[in-house]
């Protein structure tokens, strides 16, 4: 167990380098089999995982570059433990729902490049390996987009990578500038998490380093205005690169404001709290009714996606665990529910060829089984109670609702927008009567593409009545990162808001 | 009696679960069987836990933990007490008719196997929306009632109109759930704890502005669900789901559950009897209002639906003004005799091959006496005749809205029972006597299945009965409810009791009289007042016209207009700019010498300067 997080973090690097001198035909079988070892090698930590010891577990350290404090530092804690699940259970189905045969080989190495990178952004502590996951992460979706999407998938990929490629090097820069600093206050070179949040900074460093950090942030998650790339790359990507991007890159924006805004800059949080949550409701609002507004059924997912996002912004900034921890549990959920969706409409494409709604209608029809379990993803996006989309959705809200009460209600009309773009959907493709003859006779969900999509739907169920193994690490975490940014802010009125928004009835 | 609890609570589930494996096939009656006998067990279990439940014994279980972070805690746990029993005695009974009429009812059906699914999921929800001990788990059962009705207004999705029909319920009721969902916030953030007993027993604790707070925003979600003005367009629209699920969820149950949540709430109403009024005063516009528009309509089904509206604006007034036991009671007289009448309007609509428009009826009686004589019963009950159910329920309220001052409300309530009497009986004259009509449009009705009529006999035994058990009610509810006290003179009290039944036997008489002469003359639907009933006060219109509409152009607008030309082509023109500026830049790069010499003296200034003026902080 000594060094689990290694060979999380490398075994799909070294499989996917084996993977070149795998034949042709077994390709496909042979990534199946690596991402479920991958899988079962992360849930093998979920059960070694101490659920109540809140600091980092299965730590790893070796030094890289002594004299600039760099090093191959790794560990895990409740917030990134089932982030790191979520990715490797994803890639995992992602492979399984596969069909595309043009060049296999080369997707499906891309694949576990990519799984390697995602594990590598949320298990690493180093400040500098951080960056450099999270940049890497870059370079197989741009192939996977490049590659293997539709017509315009070269526009699409660049504007992808370049878009948040400009992002990062602005975090860049933050990165740096931490560093120099921490340097100047200690007189020792670390690139490290858990030293930087010891690290008690003015507020004027803070805002610049937040203003840093949060755009290349912002941009990854995609908060408004700067999600236009999203829907070109979800238009043009293939299914598995939706999912992927979907349910896992994404995340990896919302991480690092829980990782590193949270707890290196209490006070710049809480200073750009109100402008940042104003907005995450813009951007739930706005894209819910762009949502509403789509042809095409891939875009209309790819709106929601950013929708949902934004409340998971807002539950990250109310500061309490309630709104954190929910926030957290709703990355998950939204990656389980966004990528099965993704998944969905990739069936429906490979049947009919569009993704346009007004091409289908009926589809309950001739599709029954599909359709049903499309009913069930679209209920646990809606944030029906009892699927998983519920438990986030409402701590997250329920955790904001202590910071401001009207930005929540307005937060809320999330909720009904979801509903109302989502059962439009719903009614537009898979109800009436089939009136495109193309739609008669299609062929029902097959073997390939249930082995792939149940495991979703069940997960969809288990963990909206049981989401208590999740939350609960989550929570002990989250509530020691809100001790320390209690700790550690400089002003005494922002521990006291810090205080006020965590406890009931005002601070009694 | 936790095992009759669990008994209660997961038969229809099983049900649902077992039967939804069999969706895709076809017909199987074993199905429709199967799943009758386990809501029938659930009533069984639910009638022994009635039993049971005493003033100082409920049941009380904690199954598990379902959502816990930061102070917060939500287990899955549920409470049998007085008001819960009787929910679920009222629920799974109604519910158990339905079952078995449905056999009949939806005997060719291609999808008779998935209705069963729908219909046992819907019970099982309304029995976590009753049972759960905290208002999280009431909320699991709100949106899952409200799943259900969409799954089953939607039931026949080939219809273009069934399947908007069920996405408009879903969404207005969505409308509602977001302020209900403040409530819990606010509730949350003040006590620190969801559960009913933790809540009732602080929240006198909590400053009374607070109060006022939690109360708006719970009545807000009591609004979706039980279809108040202005979220009631939906109710009427729902008509397009089978009949059944009209009489089970649009009348009985689920539509009972706002004022279910207010009588629950009711330690936290009575502390604002401001809010108390509004809702009493919605309350009794609704039953006007409702009451109005069924004058003059001619489908069947939306007759009843908006009687019900007004039925359910007569429960408000009495939960608003503190009389819980009262609008617990008419809830449940209103459950019998309402999922009767509709029941019965199945059976016309099959006798009359699914035409729902009663001018073209008339004359049924002969081809169908039981029927005729079901909904008899039912629209006496309704009208609140004595000795029936509604006479007993109606009357109270009628009383609490007097004994309360507010004779306007009172008044409002009157006129509302007179027209009640009259539409039920327009109904029931223009479907049954008179003039044949049918005869002339070609139609051959035909009597429903004997074991369908059966099935009925509970439930007008019981509009029959029901009122008879008031005062034991009255005993067995209020050991958990605020009593409501009764300060009216007992002469005062029999003079509204006459004055309320006059008025009701005048509206059924009148009805009788004029429709055994053929009714009103064609020249009233010239009138505006006609108009204006006809189309439902233009609501629905409004809505499309005022809300629909204008959202979907904005939101064409903001996707075509800000989010393509503005937000995207700022990206796109800051790397056409970066691109552009390299672009010309390249010239630079000639490989002529002497413009390269050039290029580089004035590099050389530049930096020269820079390094003259420029003085970095020190």
């Amino acid at each position: 167990m000594d060094h689990i997080l290694s060979l999380i973090i490398f075994f799909p690097l070294i499989a996917g380098i084996f993977g070149f001198l795998v034949n042709k035909e077994s390709i496909r079988a042979y990534g199946i089999t690596v991402a479920f070892i991958e899988f079962t090698i992360t849930i093998a930590l979920w059960i070694a995982f101490d659920g109540n010891e809140a600091g980092f577990q299965f730590v790893e350290h070796a030094t890289l570059i002594s004299s600039f404090g760099v090093s191959y530092h790794v560990g895990v804690d409740g917030i990134s433990l089932f982030l790191v699940i979520l990715s490797t259970f994803m890639t995992m189905v992602a492979l399984i729902g596969l069909n595309i045969e043009k060049d296999a080989k080369n997707l499906i190495i891309s694949i576990l490049y990519l799984e390697m990178t995602m594990v590598g952004v949320f298990l690493s502590l180093d400040v500098i390996l951080f960056y450099l996951f999270w940049e890497f992460s870059l370079v197989p979706m741009l192939y996977i987009i490049g590659a293997w999407g539709s017509d315009r998938r070269i526009y699409a990929a660049i504007k992808f990578f370049l878009y948040t490629f400009a992002g990062s090097v602005l975090m860049l820069v933050g990165i740096l500038y931490m560093g120099y600093i921490y340097h100047a206050t200690t007189g020792v070179w670390s690139f490290s998490i858990p030293d930087w949040e010891l690290l008690i900074l003015p507020i004027s460093t803070q805002f610049w380093l937040f203003g840093a950090f949060f755009l290349a942030f912002a941009i990854k998650v995609p908060m408004f205005p700067f999600h236009t790339w999203l829907p070109y790359a979800h238009g043009q990507a293939p299914t598995v690169g939706s999912v992927i991007l979907a349910a896992v890159l994404l995340k990896m924006g919302t991480y690092g404001m829980v990782r590193f805004l949270l707890p290196l800059f209490p006070d710049a949080t809480i200073y750009f709290l109100i402008p940042i949550a104003i907005v995450a409701i813009v951007m739930v609002i706005y894209t819910a009714m762009v949502a509403y507004a789509q042809k095409d059924m891939k875009q209309v997912i790819a709106y929601s996606s950013i929708s949902h996002m934004g409340i998971i912004i807002l539950g990250i900034f109310a500061i309490n665990a309630e709104g954190i921890t929910g926030s957290i549990f709703l990355m998950i959920s939204h990656g389980i529910v966004s990528g099965g969706l993704f998944m969905l409409v990739g069936m429906i494409y490979d049947r009919r060829h569009t993704k346009l709604m007004s091409e289908f209608g009926g589809l309950a029809i001739s599709m029954p089984t599909f359709a049903t379990i499309y009913g069930i993803m679209l209920m646990a996006s809606v944030g029906l109670p009892l699927t998983v989309g519920f438990v986030g959705e409402f701590l997250s809200l329920m955790g904001f609702y202590k910071v401001n009460w009207i930005m929540t209600l307005f937060a809320g009309t999330g909720i009904i927008l979801g509903a109302v773009y989502m059962l439009t959907l719903y009614k537009r493709s898979f109800f009436g009567e089939i009136t495109n003859d193309k739609n008669r006779g299609l062929k029902d969900i097959n073997g390939r593409e249930l082995a792939a999509m149940i495991p979703l739907v069940a997960l969809v169920v288990i963990l909206g009545i049981y989401p208590k193994p999740i939350l609960d690490p989550i929570d002990t975490s989250v509530k020691k990162m809100i001790v320390l940014m209690q700790k550690k802010s400089v002003l005494p009125e922002n521990k006291e808001f810090i205080i006020k928004v965590n406890s009931i009835r005002g601070g009694e | 009696m936790e095992t009759y609890l669990y008994i209660a609570l997961f038969a229809p589930i099983v049900g649902s679960l077992i039967t939804a494996l069999f969706a895709q096939m076809p017909k199987k009656i074993c199905v429709g069987i199967f799943t009758s006998t386990l809501i029938f067990i659930s009533f069984i279990s639910s009638m022994i836990l009635l039993n049971y439940v005493d003033e100082d014994q409920i049941v009380h279980v904690k199954l598990m933990d379902w959502i816990s972070a930061g102070n917060l805690s939500i287990p899955f746990g549920f409470v049998v007490d007085q008001v819960s029993v009787i929910m679920m005695v009222t629920v799974t009974l109604v519910s158990t008719v339905v079952h078995i009429y449905s056999i009949g009812y939806m005997d060719h059906d291609e999808s008779f196997n998935r209705f069963f699914s729908w219909l046992s999921a819907f019970v099982f929800s309304m029995m976590i929306l009753v049972m759960s001990d905290n208002f999280v788990g009431l909320f699991i059962g709100w949106e899952g009632v409200g799943l259900c009705s969409w799954g089953l207004i939607g039931f026949w999705y080939k219809k273009h109109s069934a399947s908007w029909a069920a996405n408009e319920a879903f969404i207005m009721n969505r409308i509602a759930d977001l302020g209900m969902l403040m409530g819990l916030f606010l509730i949350y953030w003040n006590i620190g704890s969801l559960q009913y007993d933790i809540v009732f027993a602080q929240i006198v604790n909590l400053d009374i502005n607070v109060v006022t707070w939690i109360g708006i925003f719970l009545f807000i979600g009591a609004m979706g669900k039980s279809a108040q003005f202005p979220l009631h367009t939906w109710l009427a629209d729902a008509m397009e789901g089978p009949t059944p699920v009209s009489a089970l969820i649009h009348a009985a149950t689920m539509v009972t559950a706002g004022v279910y949540l207010i009588v629950r709430a009711g330690e936290i109403y009575t502390l604002i009897p401001d809010v108390g009024l509004f809702i009493a005063s919605l309350g009794a516009f609704v039953a006007v209002f409702a009451a109005s528009m069924a004058l003059v309509n001619r489908d069947l089904k939306r007759i009843i639906a908006y009687s019900t509206l007004s039925q359910l604006g007569y429960m408000f007034v009495a939960a608003g003004l503190g009389a819980y036991w009262i609008a617990l009671f008419h809830l449940m007289t209103h459950a019998f005799f309402k999922s009767l009448l509709f029941l019965g309007a199945g059976n016309v609509m099959h006798a009359m091959d699914d035409e729902l428009d009663i001018k073209k009826m008339g004359g049924l009686y002969s081809a169908m006496k039981p029927t005729a004589i079901l909904m008899s019963i039912a629209s006496v009950a309704l009208a609140g005749i004595y000795p029936l159910a509604g006479f007993f329920s109606k009357d109270k309220i009628l009383e609490v809205a007097f004994n309360n001052g507010s004779y306007f409300l009172w008044f409002a309530l009157f006129i509302g029972a007179g027209m009640t009497a009259f539409y039920s009986f327009r109904l029931v004259m223009l479907v049954f006597f008179g003039e044949k009509v049918h005869k002339k449009l070609g139609f051959n009705p035909h009597e429903a299945k004997p074991f369908v009529i059966y099935a009925l006999t509970p439930l007008a035994l019981l509009a029959i009965v029901a009122g008879f058990f008031e005062q034991s009610f009255h005993e067995f509810t209020t050991q958990l409810l605020v009593n409501y006290e009764f300060t009216l003179d007992h002469s005062i009290a029999l003079i509204l009791i006459f004055a309320t039944s006059a008025v009701a036997i005048s509206g059924i008489a009148f009805a009788v009289y004029k429709y055994k002469r053929g009714g009103f003359s064609e020249k009233i639907e010239e009138w505006g007042v006609y108009k204006l009933l006809i189309n439902q006060y233009y609501i629905p219109k409004l809505y499309k016209d005022g809300i629909m509409k204008p959202f979907t152009s904005f939101s064409k607008f903001l996707w075509l207009n800000i989010d393509n030309m503005i937000v995207d082509k700022t990206v796109d023109m800051i790397a056409g700019a970066i691109y552009g500026t390299g672009e010309k830049a390249r010239k630079m790069q000639s490989g002529n010498l002497s413009s390269m010499l050039r290029w580089m003296v004035a590099g050389i200034i530049i930096l020269l300067a820079l390094a003259i003026f420029y003085r970095p902080m020190v």
